[in-house]
């Protein structure tokens, strides 16, 4: 095809540019920040590398950045498990699969602020949603779900999952719809054994779908703020306090902008570190 | 005959798993609609699952929301419809421009691939690391507390999505359509403009609904960015916590007024949205 070089250049370049001023910008001015002891209300000096040792002698950075790293090891584990079974389980000549494809999409459009929220009620010890089944299944200790460290984890780890299992599932049901129908009837004549057929066809048919969506499910998991912040503030303790909430801490209430943006650029780094894994996978899917 | 049976017994149980699926998807919502059809001291005292057989339903809550908080709510309903549809209008029509640009010409030296990649890199962006200075910047623009401010936000956090999806749908369209029309005399701009354009109508419009849901749904911004009179609904929603605890009648109603506009949208577009979400890696 013909290149008209300017005019490539007006498609592309509107959004290159868009991006670029909204981001670069605030990126450079964090790393600056991060050099800097700047608190609001009082003089900002320059600190050099403090922020960031600051960071590593902090136990509650170490803290958030275990409850991070738990809750997305559980959350992506379980949402791609669960959405891999659910997109087996439906994927077969079914009547109304269109039906409960709809509902399952659902969950995917609840502002994660607002199922924070109800997370809360649904958990919660006396008049939750989830005690009162437990209840009326003969249960007499009903956990308090918010007052211990990891129940309370769990109980964000499900909210999180209900919300993503969909996505996963829709996702894998697609890729399972796409692979070839004919591979299933000669594999048929060799074995009538489905866990064979999962294990030898279908699973690694469906690898490179698997990947995307685990890396896709990784990029939202690290970032998670809002559940937690809704759900549990963070507690008991700092049971609940992810990486993402720390920083929102640091920064936006107690205001020490300068060791918040260090915080922000350590997970940057740990970003673009997992990013820089996964990349050259990444590059052959979005050929 | 025994095989039959095992066939039945399958099936029977294929169905009982997929009935369970499906009432564990929506439970939360029938806890949101349950909650909101109870009074206040209902809630607090009397944890039920059943209207009628358990408690009376009410629309007591729905009333208190949309007549004495209606103005509040009403307001930052239009607060996020003005936000997510100008950030919409912006990443839609910026990413389709780019999508076609990626998807038709070749870049050399930065090529296709690391333009496309750098794009989908921004999601990688963690929000928490540039919400301070653009909380500065914004400050020191005097924009505190507009809409402009989230446009802005949420155009830039959506375009990845609206530059990926429109790039992978012009991938689809075969060049032929637009070679031929230049046969014809027609220029590059008209080829886009009325042939690619209208055929990936369905894509720009998938593209829409999932930038529209992000920005709707966007919370962080929004807390920072605004103090009242642009304040969206998720804004509203985190109103809820009270100084005598959390009010667990409005968690429900607003929850499902916020729901409303992104779901219905998105089950028009449903068949694009597997794409859309998978920035077109995995065809829906």
């Amino acid at each position: 095809m013909q290149e008209r070089s300017r005019l490539k250049w007006l498609f592309v370049g509107p959004g290159i540019l868009w991006v670029l001023a909204f981001t670069i910008f605030p990126l450079l001015y964090s790393l600056r920040l991060s050099f800097y002891n700047a608190r609001m209300g009082r003089p900002v000096t320059f600190a050099g590398l403090d922020n960031y040792r600051r960071a590593f002698n902090d136990y509650r950075f170490w803290d958030a950045l275990e409850v991070t790293l738990i809750f997305v090891v559980a959350s992506v584990t379980l949402t791609v498990l669960l959405g891999l079974g659910l997109a087996l389980l439906f994927h077969r000549p079914m009547r109304g699969q269109r039906f409960f494809r709809s509902i399952f999409l659902l969950p995917l459009f609840v502002a994660p602020i607002a199922l924070g929220y109800l997370g809360l009620t649904i958990f919660h010890e006396q008049v939750g949603a989830v005690n009162t089944v437990l209840r009326a299944m003969g249960m007499v200790n009903l956990p308090a779900w918010f007052s211990d460290v990891w129940l309370a984890r769990l109980a964000i780890v499900l909210v999180d999952v209900w919300q993503w299992t969909p996505f996963c599932f829709l996702v894998l049901l697609a890729g399972l719809q796409a692979l070839p129908e004919e591979i299933y009837e000669a594999a048929a004549l060799d074995t009538d054994s489905g866990w064979d057929t999962f294990r030898f066809i279908t699973f690694p048919l469906l690898l490179p779908v698997l990947f995307t969506v685990t890396i896709l499910r990784l990029v939202e998991a690290f970032k998670v703020l809002d559940i937690p912040f809704s759900m549990t503030s963070g507690g008991p303790g700092a049971a609940t306090q992810t990486y993402s909430f720390y920083i929102y801490l640091v920064g936006l209430r107690n205001f020490n902008q300068g060791y918040a943006s260090a915080l922000a650029y350590i997970l940057l780094i740990l970003m673009v570190i997992i990013a820089f894994f996964f990349f050259n996978r990444l590059r052959e899917i979005y050929d | 005959m025994t095989k039959s049976y095992q066939k039945l017994g399958k099936s029977i149980l294929l169905w009982v798993l997929i009935i369970i699926a499906t009432a564990w998807a929506f439970f939360p919502f029938y806890w949101a609609i349950v909650t909101s059809l109870k009074e206040p001291n209902v809630i607090l005292t009397k944890p039920s699952l059943v209207p009628f057989w358990q408690f009376n339903p009410t629309l007591y809550n729905w009333q208190l929301e949309l007549t004495t908080r209606g103005r509040e709510i009403g307001r930052a309903l239009g607060n996020s419809v003005i936000i997510a549809v100008g950030a919409t209008i912006i990443a839609t029509t910026l990413g389709t421009l780019a999508g076609y640009g990626l998807a038709r010409f070749r870049f050399y030296g930065w090529g296709n691939k690391d333009i496309t990649m750098w794009f989908l890199s921004q999601r990688f962006l963690p929000p928490m690391v540039t919400v301070i200075p653009f909380f500065l910047v914004i400050q020191t623009l005097n924009l505190l507390d507009t809409h402009l401010a989230l446009i802005l936000v949420n155009a830039t956090f959506t375009m990845p999505f609206a530059v990926l999806l429109m790039r992978d749908a012009f991938k689809e369209l075969p060049p032929e359509l637009e070679e031929s029309a230049w046969v014809d005399g027609a220029s590059r701009w008209q080829s886009f403009r009325h042939i690619s354009l209208p055929l990936a109508a369905p894509a720009i419009a998938a593209t829409a609904v999932i930038c529209f849901a992000f920005s709707w749904n966007e919370f962080l911004f929004a807390l920072i960015l605004t103090l009242k009179d642009a304040q969206p609904i998720t804004v509203i929603i985190a109103g809820v916590e009270h100084t005598q605890g959390i009010q667990f009648w409005f968690v429900a109603t607003r929850l499902l007024l916020a729901i409303l506009p992104p779901a219905l949208l998105a089950l028009l577009v449903q068949r694009y949205i597997v794409r859309g979400l998978t920035f077109g890696a995995v065809k829906g």
